[in-house]
């Protein structure tokens, strides 16, 4: 067991855990944030996604170590009251079916707006094909990325 | 004839969390309460009797904030917030005060028994568990019961208001949770009337009266329009509560490794390894040594039991993980696992292919097939492996087992069916009980028309214990009094299910475990591995088909075999899994239940997805059964059956359209002929097997409904004019004709038209095959016949997200296994559809029944129907009619990836 530091939603953490404890059960199970979701622990469905420094990670595949270097936001971190753009455009156009992979894409979705606030279909393809939506919300998420960045009404 | 009744009980208030002073009213809406009891028997064979009483809805006095209990299962269909608004539509409740709260697993006092004969479009959906959700018929089944009881609600609040102002009834109006007196211009809200609705004149409304106060279609304010989505905001700020993210004092988690054979048990454990991981608690078996007296373990034939397994308890997740990997496990296959462990489904699509290389049993049949005198013969094999539902949350179930009770929260399809199944496992030592158990549930399905069989078939139960017949039952209502007593299930709302939460093997998993720790709240958490090496997997299945063209292209002869893994397998144990004793008892339940015939054949169930209800217009038929064994568990998947039948039967359709040298949709209507709604005397002409099916008619009846003789039209039949609309409707809105022969090369359309879970439903895709054969999904258009749609935009999300869910299964799903044990283990080996695979563009359109379809209906309209599944079956046979339609090869099995590459 060894301490960490990790900064999570703009507040330090302090957590004794074992070195390689994934961030995302750092996350859930030791801080109990529960909005970032477990749904294949090797990085393949982005269920888990969270920002480092407002990069999209998959959580389940980033070490405590590693992360603690960072600035972690998670989607209870995104915004406090849902108003972030992309949440705000996920609830308009009913993108959310089950709704369990939903936090992961729109962590996904929020750091690609950041780094691209007008992106095309083929940008949002390639940033996105990293989240899974079994439900297959895919034309919707689509519809809803560019309705945050204000490209549609 | 009481629909309506109050529950002033002060205990029972506290319990639902409402408070004293609330009215909480319920629904004594049952199918005897509407048809009366002498028609009971006659119907019996389509409807189960049900429970005795219906939803709740709690009213808290001054506040004025309504609970409304959901029964259904929510997992991204958005029926609970449906369902709800359709109640608080015709209830006139402020939405702005309406609070949801899923009911607990109890058929009791919370399931809403069905089916309901249809005021105004008066149909029957067969009946099961009231809160078992699958099938596509939630609000098939339910629309107008919620009508009727918001309806109800609304009139007991007018009646209150007439005995408060001395007015009468007829005067007043309920709108905006509000009583209004227009002459008096006097209004009261409902939170003030609580105090007279408890004491207004008895009886309660009756379902005449309350159908006479019901709204009309312009006054509805959600239904058919914009509905309210409660969920949405929770799910996208993080905050919904999904079972793994429930937290107890003191709960450990657990993993378990399980045996990867079917019905093998386990031999021995270290566990020396595991317990030394920091944070390991516990290692344990899951299933108690001899379970049920003779060691049984999950697989086929056991129905819910878990696989054999070995459980790692720990304070966290990574814990209980870390120590799983250092567990070592032996397991003793025994008699039965060895049979399985031989399992190689490459093997097994041999032994498919050689079954329905050969006559196997009829199905359906009509004239002489012959293919001598054909002007052309085409012929075709077809498969579909076997596939894994993977909703994104992996199986979880959180159990703690205190004062001899359970206490579960768990992602459930079949809240009352996990009740059932946990309280038997806890309750039931005996297996041959056990057994017996089960089997009574199934005989009170047996078809009413034989009674005598069923008479027998108790009697033999009866024997079997040395008890009589009124014993017997009362020693199983008992046990099913005190598994309701003794678990509790709350239902959490699922991250996705598509069948496979239907099953409630890891909630036992977690209630086994429970036990072993009173006190201790054990998670149970599966990873996406355990998801996909332990489902309950889609049949795999072959199928052959033979069609003997006449000299104008269209068949004449028509020969179609199919072989499946029936999910009764899983259900029905096989003759040789079954202790002699009870072996007679299962045969005759399983040939019962659903007319499930004979082990290696497929149930009524699965044979009316797309087999015996083959739709096309030919002189002489044969359609055939062919055998199946099965060795893993198989159950449902979205679209269950009509996944393989679809994809064979639309894909031929093409392949015969090819062979005649014709257009594809000219020649599926053609096909397909005038339309026509199958009826009883067709069924019989062409020697139709399945006749108790909610899939197929019984005989129009006349039954009084609120002392009113009314036409009811018990199921809804096949109706060949409607697959004909949709056709049409996307064939005109794709511009299918405009485009015949104009699309540049490599670039096609493809159509498929299937009828499934009583819609119907028509897709175009256009794909694009370059000449390195890479697949591009341009476009997609889908008509859709549902009868009425209730909630447009969650009909529309269903449609988009079914559609996507049958491209991910078409082209890249698959299932293999090998020494007994499914091979794949997460998203990389079994890859599932991602967002640049989607359709560039996707359009749906609703094809409203035509005037001529609507008054074959008694009533006013076509009532609604399944939408969840509908549009997965249709998928993968548009696209493989595409891909020909773009110059591509002819693909006869999934998945697609093995023929043409997609990125």
């Amino acid at each position: 067991m060894s301490v960490f530091q990790l900064n999570v939603n703009g507040k330090v953490h302090s957590v004794d855990i074992d070195g390689n404890m994934p961030l995302l059960w750092a996350i859930r199970d030791v801080l109990g944030l529960k909005g970032t979701k477990f749904g294949c622990g090797v990085a393949q469905c982005g269920a888990c996604t969270v920002h480092l420094d407002g990069v999209a990670a998959r959580s389940c595949s980033v070490d405590v170590g590693v992360a603690q270097l960072s600035k972690i936001t998670t989607i209870e971190g995104l915004s406090y009251d849902g108003s972030h753009p992309c949440q705000k455009a996920w609830v308009d156009l009913g993108v959310p079916q089950c709704g369990f992979c939903q936090p992961g894409q729109i962590m996904t979705a929020s750091a690609l707006l950041k780094a691209n606030p007008h992106p095309t279909d083929d940008d949002i393809d390639h940033a996105m094909r990293g989240n899974i939506c079994r439900c297959g919300t895919y034309p919707r998420i689509r519809e809803a990325i560019h309705k945050a960045a204000g490209d549609r009404t | 004839m009481s629909t309506i009744f109050r529950v002033t009980r002060r205990k029972f208030l506290r319990d639902l969390g409402v408070g004293g002073g609330a009215l909480v009213l319920g629904s004594y809406i049952t199918p005897e309460s509407l048809f009366g009891s002498s028609l009971k028997s006659k119907l019996s064979n389509i409807i189960s009797t049900g429970f005795p009483l219906g939803a709740f809805v709690a009213i808290k006095p001054l506040s004025g904030d309504i609970t409304i209990f959901t029964h259904r299962a929510e997992m991204g269909q958005g029926i609970r917030s449906s369902l709800a608004a359709v109640l608080a539509d015709e209830m006139e409740a402020d939405w702005s005060r309406v609070t949801l709260r899923q009911a607990d697993a109890d058929a009791v006092n919370f399931g809403v028994p069905y089916p309901f004969p249809i005021p105004g479009a008066p149909a029957v959906v067969k009946g099961e568990d009231a809160q078992f959700t699958d099938s596509s018929r939630s609000m098939a089944a339910y629309f107008v019961a919620m009508r009727l009881f918001g309806a109800g609600i609304r009139l007991v609040m007018m009646r209150a208001a007439a005995l408060k102002w001395g007015v009468n009834v007829t005067e007043l109006e309920g709108r905006d949770q509000q009583i209004w007196h227009k002459a008096s211009g006097r209004s009261a809200r409902y939170e003030h009337l609580l105090l007279e609705a408890a004491k207004v004149a008895k009886p309660d409304p009756t379902t005449d009266e309350i159908i006479a106060v019901l709204k009309t279609k312009d006054q509805w304010r959600y239904i058919g329009k914009k509905m309210p989505f409660v969920d949405a905001e929770d799910m996208v700020t993080g905050k919904l509560v999904y079972a793994a993210d429930i937290e107890r004092p003191g709960m450990l988690t657990a993993m378990v490794v399980r045996c990867p054979v079917a019905n093998g048990a386990l031999k021995s454990f270290d566990a020396t390894a595991a317990l030394a991981v920091p944070g390991v608690r516990f290692v344990e078996p899951v299933l108690p040594p001899n379970f049920l007296g003779n060691g049984t373990t999950g697989g086929v034939g056991n129905n819910f039991i878990p696989h054999a397994g070995v459980a790692v308890i720990a304070e966290n997740t990574w814990a209980a993980l870390q120590g799983r990997r250092k567990l070592k496990v032996e397991w003793d296959l025994g008699s039965l696992g060895a049979k399985n462990a031989d399992y190689d489904s490459d093997a097994f699509r041999g032994e498919l292919k050689a079954n329905t290389a050969k006559s196997g049993k009829p199905v359906r049949w009509k004239g002489d097939v012959d293919f001598a005198a054909a002007a052309k013969v085409v012929d075709a094999d077809y498969y579909v492996p076997h596939l894994a539902q993977t909703p994104m949350e992996p199986p979880v179930a959180v159990a703690v087992y205190e004062n001899d009770k359970w206490e579960i929260w768990a992602p459930t399809q079949g809240p009352e069916l996990a009740q059932h199944y946990v309280g038997l496992a806890m309750l039931e030592p005996d297996p041959i009980k056990w057994l017996v158990w089960q089997a009574t549930e199934l005989s009170e399905l047996v078809r009413a028309d034989e009674v005598k069989t069923q008479k027998a078939f108790n009697e033999s139960m009866a024997a079997l214990l040395k008890v009589d017949e009124k014993t017997l039952f009362q020693m199983r209502d008992d046990l099913k009094k005190r598994v309701r007593d003794k678990v509790r299930i709350h239902p959490t709302l699922l991250g996705g299910g598509f069948g496979r939460k239907s099953n409630p093997d890891y909630i036992m998993e977690a209630a086994f475990l429970a036990r072993n720790h009173p006190g201790v709240p054990i998670r149970v958490q599966w990873t996406r591995e355990d998801d996909i090496k332990f489902s309950f997997y889609n049949a795999v299945s072959g199928q052959s088909f033979k069609a003997g063209l006449g000299a104008n292209g269209l068949p004449t002869s028509f020969l179609q075999r199919s072989a499946f893994t029936s999910f009764f397998a899983t259900f029905f144990p096989p003759p040789e899994y079954v202790p002699e004793a009870v072996r007679d008892i299962y045969a005759k339940a399983r040939d019962g239940f659903h007319n499930g015939g004979e082990y290696l054949y497929g149930s009524a169930i699965e044979r009316a997805q797309g087999l015996e209800d083959m739709p096309y217009v030919i002189d002489n038929i044969r359609i055939e059964n062919s055998p199946a064994p099965s060795h893993i568990r198989c159950g449902w998947m979205r679209s269950v059956a009509n996944m393989y039948h679809a994809f064979g039967l639309c894909s031929f359709a093409d392949e015969m359209a090819g062979a005649a040298g014709r257009d594809s949709k000219d020649y599926l209507l053609d096909l397909i002929g005038p339309g026509r709604l199958f009826k009883d005397a067709d069924l019989k002409a062409e020697h139709v097997m399945t006749f108790d099916n909610n899939l197929f008619p019984v005989d129009r009846m006349t039954v009084p409904i609120g002392g009113k003789e009314r036409e009811v039209l018990p199921g809804y039949p096949p109706d060949t004019r409607r697959l004909r609309s949709v056709i049409e409707r996307v064939a005109k809105e794709s511009g299918w004709d405009q485009k015949k022969g104009k699309l540049p090369k490599g670039r096609g359309l493809g159509i498929a038209a299937h009828r499934s879970f009583l819609s119907y439903v028509a897709l175009v895709l256009d794909v694009s095959l370059n000449d390195r054969n890479e697949l591009t999904i341009n476009e997609a258009w889908a008509a859709l016949d549902c009868g009425f749609v209730v909630n447009p935009d969650r009909v529309l999300a269903q449609m988009e997200g079914g559609i996507n869910y049958g491209l991910s299964l078409a082209m890249l799903g698959e299932i293999t296994v090998k020494n007994g044990g499914v091979v794949q283990n997460n998203f990389d080996d079994y890859p599932v559809l991602r967002i640049h695979q989607t359709p560039k563009k996707m359009s749906i359109y609703f094809e409203d029944p035509s005037p001529e379809v609507v008054r074959t209906y008694p009533g006013d309209g076509v009532p609604p129907t399944g939408v969840g599944e509908p549009p997965t079956a249709v998928v993968a046979p548009a696209l493989a009619n595409a891909i020909v339609a773009a110059g591509g090869p002819r693909i006869r099995s999934i998945p697609f990836n093995k023929f043409i590459t997609i990125h």
